[in-house]
């Protein structure tokens, strides 16, 4: 089915929509409704609950009936809450194409919005640049993406020039980065940025949907998706992940393509602690622990290979998608948290198994299709 | 006859239809998301939260339903990711242990403001419009530790604080407790505050390693029972070196048999639970506030005259 659906619609990720789709209806159908109040916005533009007055002029709040998982406040948390993930997922994804891995992006992402923490703080409410937000927004973004950027490049550096395994280099830099951020810190969390920047990640539309971090995982998957297919650039990332050797002969420059995609795997993670830093107003040294794994997640459910050679950008945010609805789901159905880690680890690998199958019989039927 | 019959018959139906409606227990679904799933006290507190929720349902004859979303490992923004989907999913109440104050001040406001009343408990968020907060005064809790220690050191040597999570703010506030006591005892030197990842077995080794290294320490302020959540974490013969610990688990109570720990001090996990559940059910159903939005729970003393009594507590508290 899936490879029918695939040849219909015509791209490489019809079969994870159709997951997607199949995912969306069962939730819809499965998860009943739920009473919502409801709100208005008032002249302000600020948003109010309803109230109904009754017969005997009392007061009570106004509730909706809506569907648990297919109404539009849900959607946003769903892409917002994948958001954060899959960003980072996309720059880590092109790195598992190029045929290495980077365990450091958690530690990344925290070393990053620390940084920008702090420098966000001095422009906040109660610090010394308290006049002048947007300057601080824009240095504080500058010094968090920055860090991110030189982390990616450090990384990549050590590994072309020590011609050591990534798995290792990135273990090691993980406990490095993360190390610095709690001596930078001290352990506290940084918080007290300037109104306008929290107001801005939080910018909402609507009916309270808050859409800038799925604007800003749109505009990422798309930047990797144009990498990786529309630039000579991105076809040697594949060239270098399906055979290293044969791409160092045909004359591809490795060692600087495996710097440029670690850089990538560095902005990404930065990109998204940032935006974590809008959201959610703070950043600690234990931020973004364990995310290593939900982003390599990601990247294999959405079909990158970690061998290498196979994936794209927009595979790995429909892979962040498909665990984040499984997770949402598990909340929506009201099934208990225990076995959500056992349902999680279950997907993934029946998602890699699929993905062999269906490799499998793309194989096979161009091995009998006539010459 | 028959024209008398049929209106009776379906008077009758309609006032059973309306018995039976007014028999339905209303329906309340809390939500609790305590700060990591593998830390056995908040599996307490959700024994609590669960007993709780049974015991009110049968006395304001309710359906009270306990929705656990807790991380896996500490994680704020997953907690905040969390509370925004108890709220989407129609929770009515929300009970919460925060690991960063700072990142869970906003998703409690939301919340609030979407007509779903916050409680914490343990770790609290004090810029947030929570209606109340349950749980040690940390302070105290450091500086009860080191008096606690003090006592049994008669007032002299050198000790270390095991202090788990160096970014948990309730806990740095417990160091601070400890190190303000220690200034009333000047024969008493802090050799240092060491931090883990809090999991029995990194405590236990920090221990082991600080012992190895430090030879000379006579005293251990725990400001968490984590290392004592293991046997044998405790590697010197029982009275050489003194120890006082937060927490009183089961594990925890084998030390006060054996003499290694003189002095637990036991924080009500259950109630945590407990009680959060009983604030939310009074806000949520008699629109009741508490008191105080500060409910502090003491620390209970366990020592070997009522570490047997204290045990038995266990049968309750612990998961089914």
């Amino acid at each position: 089915m899936v490879p029918r659906f695939r040849q219909a619609l015509g791209f490489q990720e019809s079969g994870l929509v159709l997951i997607v789709l199949v995912l969306g209806v069962l939730l819809a159908a499965c998860s009943g409704t739920v009473r919502l109040p409801a709100f208005a916005r008032g002249p302000d533009g600020v948003r109010h609950r309803v109230f109904t007055t009754d017969a005997a002029g009392n007061r009570a709040p106004a509730f909706v009936a809506r569907n648990k998982f297919f109404n539009a406040q849900n959607l946003a948390q769903l892409a917002k809450d994948t958001s954060f993930i899959a960003i980072m997922a996309v720059g880590a994804g092109i790195v598992i194409i190029s045929g290495g891995i980077d365990l450091s992006v958690g530690a990344v992402y925290a070393l990053a919005s620390v940084v920008g923490s702090l420098v966000l703080r001095h422009y906040g409410p109660d610090g010394p640049g308290a006049g002048a937000p947007g300057l601080g927004i824009l240095l504080g973004a500058a010094a968090g993406l920055g860090t991110a950027v030189l982390c990616g490049l450090v990384n990549g550096s050590l590994i072309v020039a020590l011609k050591v395994h990534p798995f290792i280099i990135t273990l090691g830099s993980m406990a490095i980065l993360r190390g610095f951020a709690f001596v930078i810190t001290k352990g506290q969390s940084i918080g007290d940025f300037p109104a306008v920047f929290r107001q801005l990640v939080r910018y909402e539309v609507g009916d309270g949907l808050s859409l800038v971090p799925l604007a800003v995982m749109v505009l990422v998957m798309v930047a990797g998706w144009i990498f990786l297919s529309r630039l000579a650039a991105g076809r040697r990332v594949y060239a270098i992940g399906g055979n290293e050797l044969a791409a160092r002969f045909s004359g591809i420059r490795v060692g600087r393509a495996k710097l440029g995609v670690y850089l990538l795997a560095g902005l990404t993670a930065g990109i998204s602690g940032l935006l974590s830093l809008g959201y959610y107003g703070a950043a600690t040294s234990g931020d973004g622990q364990g995310y290593e794994l939900n982003v390599i997640a990601a990247a294999v459910v959405g079909g990158a290979s970690l061998t290498g050679g196979r994936g794209s950008a927009a595979g790995v945010v429909l892979g962040a998608l498909i665990i984040q609805m499984i997770s949402s789901g598990i909340v929506i159905l009201g099934i208990d948290q225990n076995y959500s880690q056992i349902i999680i680890g279950a997907v993934v690998i029946a998602a890699v198994v699929l993905d062999n199958f269906n490799t499998w019989l793309g194989r096979r039927r161009l091995a009998q299709s006539p010459p | 006859m028959k024209k008398l019959l049929l209106p009776l018959a379906v008077a009758l139906l309609a006032s059973a239809a309306a018995v039976r409606a007014a028999d339905v227990p209303r329906a309340i679904t809390l939500g609790l998301v305590a700060k990591s799933q593998g830390n056995p006290v908040f599996q307490v507190a959700r024994v609590g939260a669960e007993d709780a929720a049974r015991d009110l349902s049968r006395k304001y004859h309710l359906n009270i339903k306990i929705d656990w979303r807790t991380p896996n490992e500490e994680d704020a923004q997953k907690q905040a990711e969390a509370i925004e989907q108890l709220v989407l999913a129609g929770a009515s109440g929300i009970a919460v242990s925060c690991s960063d104050a700072n990142k869970l001040t906003d998703a409690i406001n939301s919340a609030v403001d979407n007509g779903v009343p916050v409680a914490t408990f343990d770790s609290d968020a004090p810029a947030s419009k929570r209606f109340v907060t349950y749980g040690v005064d940390d302070r105290q809790c450091g500086q009860q530790v080191m008096d606690e220690l003090a006592k049994i050191m008669n007032g002299r040597g050198v000790i270390a604080i095991l202090a788990g999570n160096q970014n948990a703010p309730n806990l740095q506030r417990r160091v601070q407790g400890v190190r303000e006591a220690a200034k009333k005892y000047p024969e008493i030197t802090i050799r240092d505050t060491y931090y883990h990842k809090e999991t029995p077995q990194d405590a236990a080794a920090k221990v082991e390693q600080v012992m190895e290294a430090n030879p000379d320490i006579t005293g251990w302020a725990m400001i968490g029972g984590w290392a004592l959540f293991t046997d044998h974490a405790l590697k010197w013969q029982p009275g050489t070196v003194k120890c006082v610990s937060v927490d009183a688990l089961p594990a925890c109570l084998a030390y006060i048999r054996s003499g290694h720990v003189p002095v637990l001090l036991g924080q009500q996990c259950y109630q945590w639970g407990y009680r959060s559940v009983e604030h939310l059910v009074d806000k949520i159903v008699f629109k009741k506030d508490p008191d105080a939005v500060k409910d502090v729970s003491a620390l209970v003393p366990v020592n070997i005259s009522n570490v047997d009594a204290y045990a038995r507590n266990w049968d309750k508290w612990l998961p089914h």
